[in-house]
């Protein structure tokens, strides 16, 4: 069974001047353990599909969502605000893409460390409540745990804040992790490192990740599977390995033609838009 | 050499801290040029930047430019001489005044053209970066990012600079933009033979407009030379480990990395 | 502009408040026209028809010297908004620039600019302009200069803080190293910016401008006799409520009415201007 499955999600906002639709019937699905990349360009759609999942748009005035998404069988829509709460942070986390302004800044690394703890463990002692801290911290190659727990998060590193966020995330085991562009504001160098600590960290946990991003080649690396976003619909899915290699949809052709090669090449010369990336979705065989 | 960075440092002070943000920084760069300035956050790249386009002085050193010393109060021949394009589209043009205005303004402070054709000239600047002239009575609301970074590079082309610093002008785009930009900035170069200071931290980019790369950490420059070479062999280890972090899509980039000794 | 008039449309209180300040406006302009006895503005003594209630013939009745009230409420109000519009041309212009200079040149300018504001703000509104008056011949004139005194820090306020926050922004940055002069940047580039916030707050300010000049004259400071005010014609019928009770309630309800129409104007144009965008 699928962790997540979405069919044919639609999502519009009314405006003052008029319905506008942002997701115009996407689906997407991810297994267990799966790492799945849901790849766009800004105004795609990604970012909001990531916040339907989390039941974070349901309940806003305005926006209209139609179609299933379904957690661990459960249907999203179905529950009130109360269950979709009380998923967040226990069998759903995210990670975000600013690590340093996604903590609150005024209380220390423990306090809300603790909080996290206690959406799965209400009333966990404090004591209890740093030992397994400590631990996690430990787990994303946090030397001087006892420190950073003290610490607030100005006074932490971006990359070291980045780790406390991965270890937040996955404190209370989720099935499913979130991660909106996580990274994009950190340094390369560190944005290598702890995407390396990710993958090994949700390989250890079996946990599922669908993977926000725009950018190719962190998709590239992170990704077992991905879906290609563009205006609000799914135009290619497929192993990364085969969108990749044998990308067949006209926008995902550009979009790797667009990303200027390391090994050189030169800049090519891609529009912008073409009635061609609105061609039918490719999918790519081989799928689990 | 359009510009000449001699023994340049600069140390901020803040109460008890002192962050040395550039330390003796020597580096020449030839009219025509696109100098890539590459490094992390805290390598001092944006404070050189900032340094040459006189938003603060250097703490030592001495910055030439076509052979005159730069002074740390610039007058507004060196203003307009060195302009800039910035990292964010949406935060560079005033969200009050229209795309005309915006350029309009560099034509007036330096009184380039009579005043009666500039109007025809704002339109020929948007025609310049490929924009349509209906574009000059907009708002940069109405503009997408790729429009408005195209407007900002209008803004540096109408001052008839000849040294343009580009601070991550295409970070903030999407990849398809980007990849317009990137050209058009190419185009431009050669086209007006413009000299160009890259400041970037996406050394793919890096590898497909630059001549030359410098790369910085913390505050010094520990490498230098054309981008084949810096690319083919890189000799310091920090440019090995920046190039091997870099997330790659094609195999022959895979290899590459390998090459390096990198992650693979 | 589409967008402007559908949140309009959205908002009935806005449309509402538009039609109260226009309908204000335009009785104080044509008061001459309106006013059933134009003469009853000045000094004029009607022993025959004093303190009589509200009648066919004067419809919110007559004062203790038999003048019309609803003639003395017109010219009221019409004093009441040149007087708004008075304070807000002066203190305005005055703490928009100071403000300007404050946020954008920061430094000593901010230092100064800033402290003084503070004691001007740290003094209640009232007392401050009370004891300009006490010193002051409780003139008109006098008047509105004791409230733009008290009114211009408010504005210096406001702009500081939005220049504050406009001073760091890319397009700042791009006019100075275009060249361009710190006037230019204050005037051109950073006060398109303030003029929504600016606007709404000058709306709101027109209702608490009448309300603070009424405050002053019920105190028997301000504007004084005969030419007629919202604040003495309360003060004066004050004494005989509730017998007379037409004298301070048609007075009252006007000044209610001024406030809250540009209260309902300022925050619609907040909307629509998004000031706090």
């Amino acid at each position: 069974m699928s962790v997540l499955a979405i069919r044919d999600l639609t999502l519009s906002f009314r405006l003052w001047s008029g319905p506008v639709e942002v997701l115009h019937g996407i689906s997407l699905s991810i297994a267990r353990g799966e790492r799945v990349a849901l790849v766009g360009e800004s105004g795609s759609g990604k970012s909001v599909t990531a916040r339907i999942v989390l039941g974070l748009l349901q309940d806003q005035s305005g926006a209209r969502i139609g179609g299933r998404v379904e957690f661990q069988g459960r249907n999203l829509s179905g529950m009130s605000a109360r269950e979709r709460r009380a998923l967040r942070g226990r069998d759903i986390s995210m990670i975000f893409q600013d690590p340093t302004s996604s903590l609150n800044p005024v209380f220390r690394i423990g306090g809300q460390f603790r909080e996290v703890l206690a959406r799965a463990t209400p009333g966990i002692s404090d004591t209890k409540a740093r030992a397994t801290a400590t631990g996690l911290l430990e787990e994303v190659a946090i030397h001087d745990p006892a420190r950073v727990l003290d610490s607030y998060p100005f006074q932490l590193s971006g990359g070291m804040n980045q780790r406390v966020m991965i270890a937040m995330a996955l404190a209370n085991r989720p099935s499913l992790l979130l991660a909106d562009e996580p990274g994009t504001a950190l340094d390369v160098t560190v944005q290598a490192q702890t995407l390396d600590l990710m993958r090994t960290l949700v390989d250890d946990h079996g946990t599922s990740v669908l993977f926000i991003s725009h950018n190719l080649g962190v998709v590239r690396e992170f990704a077992d599977r991905v879906y290609v976003i563009y205006r609000g619909r799914i135009v290619e899915e497929g192993p990364t390995r085969a969108v990749f290699e044998h990308p067949g949809h006209p926008y995902t052709r550009a979009l790797m033609a667009a990303q200027p090669n390391l090994t050189g090449g030169g800049l090519p010369r891609i529009p912008e838009r073409d009635p061609s990336f609105l061609a039918p979705l490719v999918v790519h065989g081989d799928r689990t | 050499m359009i510009l000449v960075l001699r023994s340049l440092s600069k140390t901020f002070e803040t109460g008890q801290h002192r962050v040395q943000a550039l330390s003796d920084v020597t580096l020449e760069v030839a009219e025509g040029e696109c100098m890539a300035i590459v490094g992390e956050s805290g390598s001092g790249k944006s404070t050189l930047a900032n340094v040459v386009l006189g938003l603060y002085p250097p703490t030592s050193g001495e910055i030439t430019f076509e052979g005159e010393p730069l002074p740390a109060q610039r007058t507004l021949a060196h203003r307009q001489a060195i302009q800039l394009v910035q990292q964010n589209p949406a935060s560079a043009l005033n969200p009050r005044r229209s795309v005309a205005a915006s350029l309009r303004l560099a034509l007036d402070v330096h009184g380039i053209g009579e005043p009666r054709k500039r109007r025809a000239r704002v339109e020929e600047l948007l025609g310049d970066v490929g924009l349509d002239p209906s574009y000059a009575t907009r708002a940069p609301a109405a503009l997408s990012g790729g429009q408005r970074q195209r407007v900002a590079i209008a803004r540096a082309l109408a001052c008839e600079s000849r040294l343009v610093v580009l601070d991550e002008p295409t970070s903030a785009l999407d990849v398809l933009v980007q990849a317009q930009v990137l050209r058009l900035l190419d185009e431009l170069r050669t086209k007006r033979n413009l000299t160009y200071l890259f400041i970037t931290h996406d050394l793919a980019v890096v590898r497909n407009i630059a001549t030359r790369v410098a790369v910085f950490q913390k505050g010094r420059m520990v490498e230098i030379g054309p981008t084949e070479t810096i690319f083919s062999a890189p000799s310091h280890s920090y440019t090995r480990s920046l190039i091997s972090a870099v997330p790659v899509v094609t195999p022959e980039e895979f290899a590459m990395r390998e090459r390096l000794g990198g992650r693979s | 502009m589409r967008r402007a008039l559908s949140i309009l449309a959205s908002n009935p209180l806005t449309i509402a408040g538009t039609l109260l300040v226009a309908l204000i406006v335009l009785a104080a302009a044509l008061a001459d026209v309106i006013a059933p006895f134009p003469e009853h503005q000045g000094a004029v003594v009607d022993f025959v028809n004093f303190n009589k209630p509200p009648d066919a013939t004067y419809i919110m009745g007559t004062d203790l010297v038999g003048r019309d009230l609803f003639t003395r409420i017109l010219y009221a109000y019409r004093i009441s908004l040149i007087l708004g519009v008075a304070v807000l041309a002066i203190s305005v212009p005055v703490g928009v620039t100071l403000g300007l200079i404050a946020g954008y040149l920061g430094r000593r300018w901010e230092y100064i600019i800033m402290r003084v504001t503070d004691v001007f703000l740290s003094i209640p509104p009232l007392v401050l302009a009370l004891s300009i008056m006490g010193v002051l011949e409780p003139t008109l004139m006098n008047g509105m200069l004791a409230v733009t005194a008290m009114w211009w820090p408010w504005y210096t306020r406001l702009v500081y803080n939005i220049a504050r926050g406009e001073k760091v922004e890319g397009y700042v940055l791009a006019a100075e190293v275009i060249g361009a002069s710190r006037a230019h940047v204050m005037f051109r580039e950073i006060l398109p910016n303030c003029v929504p916030a600016i606007l709404t707050k000058m709306t709101l300010d027109m209702g608490f401008v009448i309300l603070i000049v009424s405050s002053l004259s019920f105190l028997g400071l301000g504007v004084q006799p005969p030419t007629p005010d919202l604040g003495s014609m309360v003060a004066e019928g004050a004494d005989y409520l509730p017998d007379s009770w037409w004298l301070s309630v048609f007075p009252g309800l006007a000044i209610l009415l001024a406030v809250f129409g540009f209260n309902l104007v300022g925050d619609g144009l907040r909307d629509i201007l998004g000031a706090d965008r």
